[in-house]
């Protein structure tokens, strides 16, 4: 073993998390030689403003361990100075994190290869970062932000030069039904040769209006962070707030939690083998997949009152029995399952939907590994990431599923990871439903302790999510930061389709099925 | 591949299934729209064109929205559809607690709908700025940005409730 490169100022144990400090000028080596001795995952960066107590900031890189349980959390105070060596030439998917941290807290990273903004456009004020605890803005800052008029500097899009290429500006509001954001092809006749993207035009300032409306009602705003995610939102929430107070979830909670995780992550993946059709034209398969979505939004509708499975997570537990509903989630599988299969089979002897899909929209898997790809996409690209089986939390620990990881890269391999997804799921909501579990189905929510801090996370239908808290001296909010797995893989878009034609954009972007507002915030 | 076809035509498996459940709210569906058509076309002649902008949305309204158009709603056999351009449309039907950075973008593809036009404001956000209500980063509901017509809330509201609304709606400007 190499003698370590970084000094120690302290360091804490608590649950799976280690805390380890170090001075800021050592926080790039101690980042990078975690990053390569545990051949870790990049989770989260984030900032706190803690000035009021210690005078700084301070920075957090979040790695989690690829062979034990286990989470490293790398800090480092930031004073006056302002700025902290950047990571980002080295651990590439620290990229967005930091210029992150810079828009919502001015803090420079030094090196950075691009740092310019990321989550605020150009109309919004100069030195004005809404996440430090003095932040303020005038209306007439405001106005003009929403106006979007006066730009000093308009924003830079990576440009191709030369003979015969064009841009393609597409977006914010697009075609479809779907959420904006905007895409600026450089193509030479149908060939995409760059693709840059430009997102949080909905932004809604969500992790500042969590310090504002309290740990309790931030369950309520979780759900509401990324539709089709909301279950999984309020779950990662309500496990940072639960870690953070010492809660212990009752059994049974925890299984009602696990199985509504995997009817969730049913419907978007069925749902998203549908819309790929949607991608190579095939009609009757954007049909079908579009009703078995429909069949288990009634279904979540039934058990929950809440097509989106809204309403069911509270700090400390769950807020509705739903296996008593057991009878009626079962039978409606049967048929789910049933025709899931045949449709999975038609999709896979339909000749001209599968060579569509193949070799299209490829991510090699060392620039997965480098971008730091999470989840569903990063396991269609070679690598094992699912928090199921590398943190495991709620039952999965106790459950017995396959989590598949394939080679190919492509468009058909992430169709192909989302089948195996949705046999697993299938799988797990059968076995959830045998078992037995305590009548329980909340702990009580206790006074929250001061400046307490957790992290909470599970497997969402795209991948890794992740939430991290903070409690103040009074034990109200002191900061909620969130990081939803399509953070992380927007950046895989622009080499997914490079080199494919402007047509199959539809079809690769449908096969990660990214969310925007999770992304924005 | 012919083959491959063939076999595909002839299996049953092709057979869209619709569930009781499904047939059931069909039916209330159909029942409650009885008259919609003609709705539609003393004010439209035929059809109702839709725009949907996302202001910030979480996306669960725009779900339900395409929703809208599968095997159960299919609200284009009403002669109800979402158009690509908004230069198709008649009607804006607006999401999301208008965030400042899609502000300028709605008002610029409301100003690219044809008159007479109409402004529906659909789900919680849309309507006040639901739980995003006093960030600083959305403006706090359609109302603010533009002149609304309908609301329709919810979060999200389901298919059905958006049909209903606009059926209602329709009725009373006809």
């Amino acid at each position: 073993m190499s003698t370590q490169n970084y000094r120690i100022l302290h360091s804490d144990i608590r649950l799976n998390e280690e805390y380890v400090e170090v001075p800021r000028d050592d926080f790039r080596s101690a980042c990078i030689s975690i990053f390569q001795k545990h051949n870790a995952f990049l989770r989260l960066m984030f900032c706190t403003d803690e000035r009021a107590y210690t005078g700084c900031f301070r920075i957090y890189a979040v790695f989690s361990d690829s062979s034990s349980d286990r989470f490293i959390i790398i800090n480092s105070a930031v004073a006056e100075e302002l700025s902290y060596p950047s990571i980002t030439q080295d651990i590439p998917a620290a990229h967005w994190y930091e210029r992150e941290i810079k828009d919502m807290f001015g803090l420079e990273p030094e090196g950075h290869p691009m740092p310019q903004r990321l989550v605020f456009h150009e109309s919004f004020p100069q030195d004005s970062y809404p996440l430090r605890k003095d932040w303020s803005i005038s209306e007439t800052d405001l106005r003009e932000w929403s106006e979007g008029i006066k730009v000093k500097e308009p924003y830079r899009f990576m440009r191709v030069e030369g003979e015969g290429i064009f841009e393609i500006p597409v977006g914010p509001v697009h075609a479809g039904i779907i959420e904006p954001g905007h895409f600026r092809f450089s193509a030479i006749g149908e060939t995409i040769f760059y693709l840059d993207s430009r997102f949080f035009y909905t932004h809604k300032g969500t992790e500042k209006q969590f310090e504002k409306i309290g740990f309790e009602k931030g369950a309520f705003l979780s759900e509401r962070v990324s539709g089709t995610s909301s279950f999984s939102h309020s779950s990662a929430y309500c496990m940072a707030v639960e870690r953070m107070c010492g809660i212990v979830l009752p059994q049974r909670a925890a299984a009602i939690r696990t199985l509504l995780l995997e009817l969730e992550r049913l419907y978007n993946n069925i749902g998203d083998i549908g819309n790929m059709c949607a991608g190579t034209g095939l009609s009757v398969g954007y049909a079908k997949g579009a009703l078995i979505k429909e069949r288990l939004m009634q279904l979540n509708e039934r058990v929950t009152g809440s097509r989106y499975l809204r309403g069911i997570n509270t700090l400390g537990g769950v807020a509705l029995d739903i296996m008593q509903k057991s009878d009626d989630i079962r039978s409606t599988i049967g048929i789910v399952a049933k025709e899931y299969r045949d449709f999975v089979d038609l999709l896979l002897q339909t000749l001209s939907h599968i060579e569509r899909m193949e070799t299209t929209g490829h991510v090699a898997k060392e620039i997965a590994r480098a971008l730091g790809i999470t989840g569903l996409a990063a396991r269609a690209s070679g690598i094992d990431d699912d928090m199921r089986k590398l943190h495991p939390h709620l039952l999965y620990g106790s459950l017995n599923f396959e989590s598949h990881v394939l080679e190919r890269g492509d468009d058909f391999a992430r169709m192909l990871a989302r089948v195996a997804d949705a046999d697993s799921s299938i799988q797990l909501i059968k076995e959830l439903l045998e078992g037995q579990f305590s009548n329980e189905l909340a702990s009580e929510y206790p006074v929250v302790p001061a400046m307490q801090h957790a992290l909470g996370y599970v497997e969402s239908s795209r991948g890794s999510l992740f939430y991290w808290v903070k409690s103040d001296p009074e034990g109200r909010v002191f900061r909620v930061k969130l990081r939803s797995p399509s953070y992380c893989n927007w950046s895989a878009m622009p080499f997914a389709v490079n080199g494919d034609i402007v047509p199959d954009f539809p079809l690769t972007n449908k096969s990660f099925n990214l969310s925007y507002s999770g992304c924005d915030m | 591949m012919l083959k491959q076809i063939l076999k595909n035509l002839c299996s049953r498996r092709n057979a869209v299934n619709i569930s009781a459940e499904a047939v059931s709210a069909e039916q209330e569906l159909l029942r409650s729209l009885e008259g919609l058509r003609d709705d539609i076309e003393s004010i439209y002649g035929r059809s109702l064109r839709i725009r949907q902008v996302d202001a910030g949305s979480c996306n669960a309204c725009e779900w339900e929205c395409t929703a809208l158009s599968n095997p159960v709603y299919d609200i284009q056999r009403f002669g109800i559809d979402f158009v690509a351009s908004p230069r198709h449309a008649d009607m804006l039907l607006v999401t999301g607690p208008v965030s400042r950075q899609m502000e300028l973008a709605l008002i610029k593809t409301y100003e690219a709908v044809p008159d007479p036009k109409f402004v529906v404001a659909c789900g919680d956000c849309a309507f006040n700025g639901g739980v995003y209500s006093g960030s600083y980063a959305v403006t706090g509901g359609v109302s603010r940005v533009l002149d609304v017509d309908l609301v329709i809330p919810g979060c999200p509201p389901s298919p059905i409730k958006i049909i209903t609304s606009l059926l209602a709606f329709l009725k009373q400007r006809s």
